[in-house]
């Protein structure tokens, strides 16, 4: 074993420990706490406010920093479950099987519902749904299972409706779930990455983060309920999966965002480390620091 | 302490008389004499590596769905098994069944009286019972039902766990609950150079007090062994000992298992063999009505 | 926990990278996840550890009182371990929910403490001794339970101080018990035979130390063990609905008892570098 006597060490003091936080320069914005009174005039109520019994003065009603659209005020949490959009690429658990329909657990407040009918069935998309399916979703997809798919619209209740109706959706196979914090997902143009490395992401928008090993038969391996178990996933790839879960985990630990560019940076700098040295806090703080100074340096120029 | 009300409670100290027997062994090299006579047999007479002699009943409770009885020198045990019910106050689904055990010391099996309410050590040997047993038994039969098994020891004379263990498989068994194999159990009991195999209550008393020799081996080891699986189901070992003596004595308790596991089998072949005989003389005398009958309606 | 479910392919992915001996984050099948431990976190107590293992949260509060000894056992003290599963760690513990698990972990620790030396809290044989009461709050829950509990014990037994008390058989029978007027007269346990207890999570043919919650998904059994200083294990027993192949017995007695016995080494050594910091030491607790 070529280790550090350091990371051979499981057991720390609390005295040792590290602070996982970066100092970012931008000052602070200004926080809200419930309750606390909003100091603006002629305005509209949005999420996380309320107006007082008589109506005339704005509050806060979860803590986290507010927000202006025009006239809208709206205090954003500064840590809530997902919030659904139409058109997010979500990654969810199957939690329940229910008569022509599953329920998600996506991290947001309710269990999100993907109908029997938007989802693709094997034998071509244009096809009715027969009593036969009915019964077979339970071949299709069980509790446990986990899924990516699109947001197709939200109901009154907040709660979301799933499609996957796409050759990119379906029931994922083999890999690692990684969970967030939603906010740290920065939004991109596609949440699919397919990093350098040998390791492809769904960057999902809900914080559920999947890594999986980037093969040939990608492209047509979505979408269906196919699982590939029988493929061993080699032990170079196992590496590289492992390292950028580490990675993730390093960085969102110490609240960066999460995009391509930001994980490719951290993997790079993470190649100075063993895998599981990367479970040290010293070790995440340093890479989260060096990752942290390249973004920034890319922005200066 | 948890009372129960409804009990007449005694005074709330006491303590056994035994206390002031002064039977107690003086030194170490007599207590040790006591319990090994110097020929190398036991104060029952068997040799070290001897187990007693066993003695198996099934269905002994009429109201149980399976019962079985098990006298194991002086220890006697009864199990009782019942049909799967729903699991109560349960709103989950549980695709596997589920296995309740109950291991209870009789107020008089041992020399001190035990409690009525259920102390913390008939608790863990319940949950040591129930993890022996669990994986013989096929649970995927009965999902979201669950399986009552109690057992009941009578009398200890050491080794009961050992003794519940195979008797509630029996017992399961005799109740037609799928399983995949029957399970036997042993206890060894270990005091420095001395191995125990089956030990009587006073051989493991001497087992749980450490030894002044070089070898400061001693404790108890119970293990359950499934023999047509050649799995072991549980290993619960008590007391200070050397890793690598704990490997070679569950091998050797593993194989001695495997000799009572033909016991239990013959025991519940038994009761087919019984069976058999008593229908047929039913059928034969069934015959003989019918023939009554139909002399009867020619008349 | 019945809250976490994985999917086949998740399933998978830690089967074969046991049998790869690279999990999931890394690690080898023998290594622990980083933990961290500080003692005497509580003021109210005689003693106290809170250790914290990747997600696992324990808190472990000793506290001290006077009993009398049981009659077959005159010139010993006692020790009595209450594990409670707060519903902080999962909505699951709530109400009577935790009690099953929690009564195992004391059970099991009960078992494992047999090997404890419990004379050196006797005050006056056969009349008075100490009893050790060992809370253990459980905050948090991300697998390794067991290990986790047995190391913040150890640590929060090593950290207690005993009162220094005299205690004189009078005429009539009773005793009268003097407490030492400085309140800093105490003394130390000796934890030298508090045993550690290590888990071997069986997934696939292979035993894994330390299991994250979801590798305890993927197994059916584990055993632990619970190892001394000197490499002796003081107790085992098999957890879980499965059963176990005599060959992985033996290896898990194996490995568990080189790992238990480094673990315990590294125990000491960080308690010696903790008591090393003074009196004085900053407290962390529970803030980050």
């Amino acid at each position: 074993m070529d280790e550090t006597p350091d990371s051979n060490k499981t057991i720390r003091l609390a005295s040792q420990r590290v602070n996982l936080c970066l100092n970012s320069g931008n000052n602070p914005p200004n926080f809200f706490t419930p309750g606390q009174i909003i100091p603006l005039e002629g305005c509209m109520r949005g999420h996380g406010t309320y107006f007082d019994k008589n109506a005339t003065t704005l509050k806060a009603s979860v803590s986290g920093v507010l927000e202006r659209v025009n006239q809208l005020i709206l205090v954003k949490p500064l840590k809530s479950r997902y919030n659904g959009e139409v058109g997010d690429v979500v990654v969810g658990r199957i939690m329940e099987v229910q008569k022509k329909r599953w329920k998600v657990d996506t991290n947001s407040r309710l269990d999100a519902i993907l109908q029997l009918s938007s989802v693709n069935l094997p034998g071509g998309e244009l096809r009715l749904r027969s009593v036969e399916d009915e019964r077979m979703m339970r071949k299709y997809l069980s509790e446990g299972d986990l899924i990516s798919a699109e947001v197709q619209s939200i109901f009154s209740d907040g709660s979301l409706a799933l499609h996957t109706r796409s050759l990119k959706y379906g029931k994922l196979s083999q890999g690692i779930l990684v969970k967030v914090c939603p906010a740290l997902v920065k939004r991109c143009k596609t949440h699919f990455q397919k990093l350098p490395f040998g390791v492809s992401l769904i960057l999902s928008n809900n914080g559920y983060i999947w890594i999986y090993p980037t093969s040939d038969l990608n492209e047509e391996e979505g979408g269906g309920f196919l699982q590939n178990l029988d493929k061993r996933i080699t032990t170079a790839d196992r590496g590289v999966i492992t390292r950028t879960r580490n990675c993730i985990l390093a960085l969102a630990a110490s609240k960066m965002l999460l995009f391509d560019s930001s994980i490719i940076y951290a993997y790079e700098q993470s190649m100075k480390y063993e895998v599981h040295e990367l479970l040290l806090p010293e070790a995440m703080l340093d890479i989260a620091i060096l990752t942290q100074e390249i973004l920034s340096r890319q922005t200066d120029d | 302490m948890p009372v129960d009300s409804r009990r007449l409670q005694g005074p709330e100290t006491t303590f056994s008389y035994h206390l002031y027997v002064n039977k107690q062994p003086q030194t170490h090299s007599q207590w040790v004499k006591q319990v090994l006579k110097s020929n190398g047999k036991r104060s029952d007479g068997r040799k070290l590596d001897d187990i007693r002699k066993i003695f198996l009943k099934t269905s002994v409770m009429s109201q149980a769905k399976g019962s079985a009885y098990i006298e194991v020198g002086n220890t006697k045990v009864i199990c009782s098994a019942f049909d799967p019910r729903e699991i109560p106050n349960n709103n989950k689904f549980s695709l596997n069944g589920e296995l309740f055990c109950e291991f209870k010391f009789a107020n008089f099996s041992q020399k001190k009286r035990r409690g009525f309410i259920r102390d913390a050590e008939e608790k863990d040997l319940s949950v040591c019972l129930k993890r022996a047993l669990e994986p013989a038994v096929c649970r995927h039969e009965f999902p979201n039902f669950q399986v009552d098994v109690y057992a009941l020891v009578l009398e200890d004379d050491g080794s009961a766990l050992a003794a519940a263990i195979t008797c509630a498989s029996l017992a399961l068994a005799d109740a037609s609950i799928p399983m995949y194999d029957l399970v036997t159990a042993l206890t060894l009991g270990v005091h420095g150079d001395h191995k125990f195999l089956d030990p009587t209550s006073e051989e493991e008393r001497l087992c749980c007090h450490e030894p002044p020799g070089q070898n400061k081996n001693h404790g108890l080891i119970v293990l359950a062994y499934a023999t047509e699986l050649q799995q072991v189901t549980q290993l619960k070992q008590i007391g200070v000992m050397d890793s690598e003596f704990l490997i070679e004595a569950s091998n050797s308790l593993s194989s001695h298992c495997s000799q009572t596991h033909k016991l239990s089998q013959q025991c519940l072949a038994q009761v087919v063999l019984k069976t058999t005989k008593e229908k047929k003389r039913l059928l034969e005398l069934g015959e003989t009505f019918k023939k009554m009958d139909v002399g009867s309606q020619k008349d | 926990m019945a809250s976490l479910m994985l999917g086949e392919g998740e399933k998978m992915l830690i089967l074969h990278g046991v049998e790869d001996d690279m999990r999931n984050d890394g690690r080898t099948r023998r290594k622990y996840r980083p933990m961290e431990l500080e003692t005497n976190v509580v003021s109210h107590a005689n003693g106290s550890a809170r250790l914290r293992l990747a997600n696992t949260d324990i808190l472990v509060g000793i506290k001290t009182e006077i009993d009398c000894p049981f009659p077959e056992t005159p010139n010993l003290g006692k020790i009595e371990f209450f594990v409670d599963c707060s519903a902080n760690a999962t909505p699951a513990f709530e109400g009577r929910g935790g009690e099953d698990l929690a009564m195992e972990i004391s059970n099991s620790l009960a078992c494992a403490y047999n090997s404890f030396p419990l004379d050196q809290l006797c005050i006056t044989k056969g009349e008075q001794c100490w009893k050790l009461y060992a809370d253990i709050l459980i905050l948090e829950c991300g697998g390794n339970l067991y290990d986790a509990v047995s190391i913040a014990v150890k640590a929060a037994l090593s950290s207690t101080e005993v009162p220094k008390v005299v205690g004189t058989v009078l005429d009539g029978g009773t005793v009268d018990l003097v407490l030492s007027d400085d309140p800093f007269d105490c003394q130390k346990l000796d934890v030298r035979r508090a045993p550690l207890l290590v888990t071997l999570c069986k997934i696939g043919d292979f035993c894994v130390v330390d299991p994250t919650a979801e590798e305890e998904m993927c197994s059916v059994a584990s055993m632990v063990v619970s190892v001394l200083e000197n490499g002796t294990v003081s107790s085992s027993f098999k957890c879980g609905a499965g059963s176990l192949h005599s060959e992985t017995v033996k290896e898990a007695l194996k490995i568990g008892k080189e790992v238990g016995q480094s673990l315990n080494q590294e125990l000491e050594e960080i308690l010696l570098e903790e008591q090393n910091l003074g009196p004085k030491r900053e407290l962390f607790g529970f803030l980050k």
